[in-house]
Order: structure tokens, then C-alpha cells, then sequence
């Protein structure tokens, strides 16, 4: 089953790298965004099966976008995954308490990121 | 199959380092110039927010490039330059020595 994941993240490099990892092992279609409101646009637009979310972002930070995705009725039942840097316990903690699926780890190794993902959201294909 | 898919994505990556490498690159001269500023004046609340930015955008993006050490070294700079308190001397010689390891390991990327 074909599923679509947008990657919502100011860093290219890391857009493109999570999305040659997505579409190479998964075969998964990838929408990008390279900050909050383009991505809540794109969300809207789209439909995503699910979201990776980057926290740290100028403008509109990850949490911040995430309670905006949650407030619209057409986005607020879509997954989403927050993507960081390493962070201290207590970040973790408040970055959890937002009420994401999971927060996960950069740098992610591209050969997994997408069976990652997959087991945390419940889809068998991989 | 397998090895297939990861031959794709290390071809891939390899032409990503050379398009990211600039912008790693500012980085680390991000993090040379917060340190001088440091040692100038520990106090410098915007010096430890530009490095500390830099630390966390490399911390992200080192280990997807296959430098998981230098991932962990930005990650130490990081949180060292997240305290309230300003940097201490023997903070900033830990800081400089760390910020040389990130630049052996950049060039050392680069020749292999």
C-alpha cells in the first residue's frame, strides 16, 4: 500500500536525505515543506498519511506547528512524528507531552528511517 | 535488492555532502566565531545563542553524512552552550578542542 509522508524541515539537506530514504526503501510518495505554514498548507492540501516534523525551525518552531495542525479539522487526526537533534531529558519530555505518536532522533541512518517509522505507526508493509 | 537500495542511497548522499558541505562549512565557522567571542567575553549572550543554534543544526545533519562522532561532539557543544551560566576558561579550551575535532573530521571526510 502506497502511503504519502510529509517532511516538514527548514534544513535541505535533511529534507532531502529523509526523502530519498522514504521514497528509495519504502517506495512511499514524500511531499516536503521547508517551514511551519508551508507545511500546515501543504498538510491541508494533501492529506498526509502522516508527518515528520522538524522542532527547531525559524518562524514557526515544530511544537508551535504541531498545535496549529491539531486545530484544524482537516489535519488534526494526522500522525505526526517530531524530528530533533538530540535533546536534553527534560526537552524530550516537553516534546512528548505535546501528545505526538513519537519523537525521534536526527541523525537517523537513511536504511532505516522508513522501517522506523513504519513500526511506530502500525503499517505492516515493511 | 537490499544492497541495491543502499548502493542508491550512498551514490545519493555522496552528491548530497558536496551540495550540504557549504553550509556545514558556515557552520563550523559559526562555532570558530562564537568561541572567539567567548573567550573576548564570556558574557556574550549572543555569541552562546549563535553557537549553540550551529552545535544543533550539525548535531542533526553529521551522522546522516556517516560522521556519527561528530555528531556527538556538536550535540556536547551544544548543551555546553546551553547553560545559563557563561562558559567558564576551561570550558572554552574544551570548546576549541571540540570545534578542531569537528574540523579533523570534516577534512578527514573529504579525503576519503
Amino acid at each position: 500500500m502506497s502511503r504519502r509522508v510529509l517532511i516538514i524541515d527548514d534544513e535541505e539537506d535533511i529534507r532531502e536525505v529523509a526523502a530519498l530514504s522514504l521514497e528509495t526503501v519504502a517506495g512511499w510518495d514524500v511531499l516536503v515543506a521547508g517551514s511551519g505554514a508551508a507545511g500546515i498548507a501543504k498538510a491541508r492540501e494533501n492529506h498526509p498519511d502522516a508527518i515528520l516534523l522538524d522542532v527547531m525551525m525559524p518562524g514557526m518552531d515544530g511544537p508551535t506547528t504541531f498545535k496549529e495542525l491539531r486545530s484544524l479539522p482537516e489535519t488534526a487526526n494526522i500522525p505526526v512524528i517530531l524530528l530533533t537533534a538530540k535533546v536534553q531529558a527534560a526537552d524530550q519530555k516537553r516534546f512528548s507531552d505535546l501528545g505526538v505518536v513519537k519523537v525521534m532522533f536526527k541523525p537517523f541512518d537513511p536504511l532505516v528511517l522508513a522501517q522506523e517509522i513504519a513500526a511506530t505507526l502500525g503499517w505492516q508493509e515493511l | 535488492m537490499i544492497e541495491d537500495t543502499a548502493a542508491k542511497i550512498a551514490a545519493r548522499l555522496k552528491e548530497l555532502w558536496r551540495t550540504s558541505r557549504p553550509t556545514i562549512l558556515e557552520r563550523i565557522s559559526l562555532l570558530h566565531s562564537a568561541c572567539d567571542r567567548l573567550t573576548e567575553n564570556p558574557a556574550d549572550r549572543e555569541a552562546r545563542s549563535t553557537g549553540r543554534e550551529a552545535a544543533h543544526k550539525l548535531s542533526g545533519v553529521l551522522g546522516v553524512f556517516g560522521l556519527p562522532q561528530g555528531s556527538e561532539i556538536a550535540s556536547s557543544i551544544e548543551f555546553l552552550l546551553k547553560s545559563d551560566q557563561p562558559p567558564t576558561a576551561k570550558d572554552l579550551v574544551t570548546l576549541r578542542a571540540q570545534i578542531a575535532d569537528l574540523d579533523a573530521m570534516i577534512a578527514s571526510r573529504e579525503s576519503s
